[in-house]
């Protein structure tokens, strides 16, 4: 069964792109606009991977990723942050709060699949 | 879903982040330390330029970048918001748009004329850029054009590598990898960065070290204690290398060592790393990257150059290194983004056609749900007649909320003429502001969108000839500034909109005599013409107002045009002013162009349907009638004109007579008016049906509807109505007259 990544941004077109990209090279994809809505989604399913915008709406990616660390079911679960030019100060705060991996905004969807193949394999 | 898919969204997006950006430009100019509009302006910039990269829209994404630049040194209180800047935003805001565009036509190159802008305001943009700021602002144009370096290098990246000339089988890549103890909890799993580094070249050799596990008492199976000694063949660049094990770098140790390195680098990661000399040296043999003779030359060495402890972090690869300060640089260019965004998780977009499709349907509903009622009454079976009463009643919400999926705020439509106002007040070199009041009484999507042209023509038109300049104003003691309003309100199942300027008011003798002068009224009707009416001939057609004409107000689109587009939703308008105060435009629409509440009426043999909204009252025509030949009820003192229904659309039965006539008050804007009928027969769910081409000329009647016996009714167009018993009135009475 192909892995399931979720996509959490709360811009539409660029998860539509991303999922594009995504299930191209055969993942499964699950499309969230906050953080809010990713936990709601996940809601103890598995999920191999998350991809997080860090500003967002409602819940940003931040406290996203900590909620997501709380719940023992995704306590390995890699986080990959996408963070503005680099924002050192928000890439910290991701750190801490459990996501290693980012990608910087603007990104082309092989520089996404490059960082996803880094993490899962498909 | 494909990509043709997205691209729609992002044009969408788009659009919407461009409208919420010139809006926020428009109000930062009365407001310039307002963080949250600074921030939203930045933010749209910014979500634009990322997903431009994302579809490859490296146009795009090249100019975004220096509006971007530009804004986060506003962001950064380096550059102060001032009115050209404003405007140049503006004009890159409206440059943003056209290129959009041109991405929406698909076209491969970007036209000559479109390049052109873009360098313009480029041009004009990096003035703003490159202007030192006192303290910590001057590395800024360094910073941004790292960023721009940084950003092209990512672009690089991306791009096949130059093929080097082929490396010889000792020419092996050695990289030396110790995880950090936490990589597993944070999600990384070390195979899988070996795997992906595998997709750069070949691996020859690994060694997989295990001297940090612990004894198993003390082992955490959580805690990573692996390392790797790799050997790899690849034609990539160190970067590329490093960039694989970019998300652990910065909690495990990495060495990456060239082919071509020196010996000396092999002696300092030697003594960089945790495990025995000896032993590292026999694993570098093992893996290939050195041979016996070179390892024991290199501990001899390291011998014999005593304690000197190379610092690991100066091993720490150099080039990344130099990244990190490029990265640093843009750091500081961006800070974080806040977030002051509409929720977009509420919402989803909808086809407009899928929702006319639903409404219609509900339309069908309706008229289907009207027959059973029928077919149920007509059995008797009271259970029968209970349901079908609840599937009404349900039908009816579903109708409500069908017909509200089609509502939409008027603020938006309303916030689009900010820019139309300072457009122009700058063109005319007039000082106006724009006040906008009841933005969030929602109407029918069709109806906003119809709307927008006459209301800016409206607007212009208030600017252009309702407000005085400035030394007028001033003369008549008024403020130097021209206010405008736009006014919009729910009033009797309708929505008005006003247009309103403290302008010097309509000259009802200029208006007057230009009437006369181009045959639309005759002097003597002059005369006995109200205020109102003078003001309304404004709309007649052939009112041209060319004298008047420039190229703001006069775009060949005169007022009559205005008048047809509002009555051909419905809607009515009509002028009021105050000479020396002012002039207001006022709209008047349905709120809905679909269904609506009904009351049915019956006329001899036909029936038909009044807008519930207008229904007043109903009361008993014998009554409060006077006279049988005056045209008017004095209903409780007050002067009611009214029209028999019968006698309007001469459908008399001669044989017939009916004992109780009523009569049904109904009321449009100010004008009430009563309807003599024969029968009333309640109200009921109407679906507005268009009448056809043929009915154009008929008065009276503004579409029909079906009922669930399947008869067609027709439904009463009350303005036109309420307009023709005022002609009735002023008949009789000239009748009275000359009897």
């Amino acid at each position: 069964m192909a892995k399931n990544i979720m996509v959490v941004d709360d811009s539409a077109s660029l998860r539509q792109v991303v999922a594009i990209a995504l299930k191209g090279a055969g993942y499964d994809v699950t499309e969230a606009c906050d953080g809010k809505d990713a936990l709601s989604k996940l809601n103890g399913q598995k999920v191999h991977l998350v991809i997080s915008d860090v500003n967002m709406p409602n819940m940003d990616g931040i406290t996203f990723v900590k909620e997501l660390k709380k719940n023992p079911s995704y306590k390995f679960t890699p986080v990959i942050m996408l963070t503005t030019e680099s924002q050192e100060g928000k890439k910290k705060e991701g750190q801490a709060a459990g996501a290693r991996a980012w990608v910087v905004k603007p990104f082309k969807p092989e520089q996404m699949l490059s960082a996803v193949a880094k993490l899962i394999m498909p | 879903m494909d990509m043709d898919d997205a691209l729609q969204t992002f044009m969408a997006e788009g659009h919407e982040l461009l409208e919420d950006m010139e809006n926020a430009l428009l109000s930062i100019e009365s407001d310039p330390d307002n963080e949250d509009t600074i921030n939203a302006i930045f933010r749209a910039a910014h979500t634009i330029k990322g997903s431009a990269g994302l579809f490859g829209l490296n146009y795009l994404v090249t100019f975004t970048h220096v509006v971007e630049s530009v804004l986060d040194r506003v962001r950064a209180r380096e550059v102060a918001i001032s009115t050209d800047l404003v405007a140049l935003l503006l004009s890159s805001c409206d440059h943003l748009t056209d290129l959009m565009d041109w991405v929406a036509r698909g076209e491969d190159d970007v036209s000559d004329s479109l390049a052109r802008k873009s360098l313009g305001i480029e041009e004009n943009l990096k003035v703003f850029l490159d202007t030192p700021v006192a303290g910590a602002g001057e590395q800024v144009s360094a910073d941004s054009s790292a960023a721009e370096d940084g950003h092209s290098a990512d672009v690089d990246a991306d791009e096949p590598p130059v093929a080097e000339p082929a490396l010889t089988e000792k020419d092996l890549w050695h990289i030396s990898l110790r995880f950090g103890p936490d990589v597993l909890r944070h999600g990384m799993d070390p195979v899988s960065f070996i795997r992906y580094l595998a997709t750069l070249g070949t691996i020859h050799h690994i060694e997989t070290l295990l001297d940090a596990i612990p004894d198993a008492g003390n082992m955490d199976p959580e805690t990573c204690y692996t390392g790797f000694e790799i050997s790899l063949h690849s034609t990539q660049s160190k970067e590329a290398i490093e960039g694989v094990f970019e998300f652990v770098s910065e909690e495990s140790q990495i060495h990456i060592l060239a082919p071509d390195c020196l010996q000396e680098e092999y002696i300092r990661l030697i003594k960089a790393l945790p495990e025995e000399d000896m032993k590292l040296g026999e694993i570098l043999v093992r893996c290939g990257t050195l041979t016996h003779r070179e390892l024991e030359s290199a501990l001899q060495q390291q011998q014999s150059s005593g304690n000197s402890l190379q610092p690991i972090g100066e091993m720490l690869v150099e080039k990344n290194v130099v990244n990190s300060e490029v990265v640093n640089a843009a750091v500081r260019k961006q800070k974080t983004v806040k977030e002051a965004r509409p929720p977009e998780a509420s919402l989803i977009r909808v086809d407009a056609d899928k929702l006319d499709n639903l409404i219609n349907l509900v339309g069908e509903l309706i008229i289907a749900g009207a027959g059973t009622n029928i077919l149920a009454l007509r059995s008797g079976q009271s259970d029968l007649i209970e349901s079908t009463e609840t599937l009404s009643r349900l039908v009816e919400e579903v109708r409500d909320s069908a017909l509200n999926l089609r509502m939409v705020q008027i603020g938006s439509t309303f916030n689009r003429f900010q820019r139309v106002v300072r457009d122009v007040s700058q063109e005319l070199g007039k000082d106006i502001r724009l006040t906008i009041n009841g933005g969030d009484t929602e109407l029918d999507k069709t109806v906003v969108e119809k709307i927008a042209d006459p209301l800016t023509h409206l607007v212009r038109n208030s600017m252009d000839h309702g407000i005085e300049a400035e030394e007028v104003r001033l003369a008549a003691g008024k403020p130097a500034h021209g206010s405008l309003m736009l006014n919009a309100y729910h009033d009797a199942g309708s929505i008005v909109i006003e247009v309103s300027d403290d302008g010097g008011g309509i000259h009802k003798d200029r208006i007057l005599s230009k009437a006369i002068e181009k045959g639309l009224i005759s002097e003597n009707s002059a005369a006995a013409m109200t205020d109102k009416d003078i003001f309304n001939l404004v709309f007649e057609p052939g009112f041209s107002t060319a004298d008047q004409v420039s190229n703001l107000s006069g775009r060949g689109v005169g007022m009559d045009v205005v008048r047809r587009n509002i009555e051909s939703l419905r809607g009515t308008v009509e002028m009021d002013s105050q000479d020396g105060q002012g002039t207001m435009a006022r709209i008047r629409l349905p709120l809905t162009l679909a269904i609506i509440d009904g009351f049915l009426v019956g006329v001899n043999q036909s029936a038909y349907v009044i807008p519930l909204d207008m229904v007043v009252e109903c009361v008993e025509y014998g009554a409060w009638k006077e006279s049988d030949n005056s045209h008017c009820l004095n209903l409780r003192g007050e002067v009611l004109p009214y029209i028999r229904l019968s006698e309007y659309f001469e459908t008399q039965n001669p044989g017939h007579s009916s004992e109780r006539e009523s009569v049904v008050v109904v009321r449009f804007g100010d004008s009430k008016v009563g309807l003599v009928v024969d029968r009333l027969m309640g109200e009921f769910q109407t679906v507005i049906k268009p009448l056809g081409k043929l009915f154009n000329g008929v008065g009276g009647i503004s579409g029909f509807t079906i009922l669930g016996s399947g008869d067609v009714v027709l439904i009463l167009d009350i303005p036109s109505l309420i307009n023709d018993a005022g002609t009735l009135l002023y008949q009789t009475d000239r009748q009275a007259m000359t009897a």
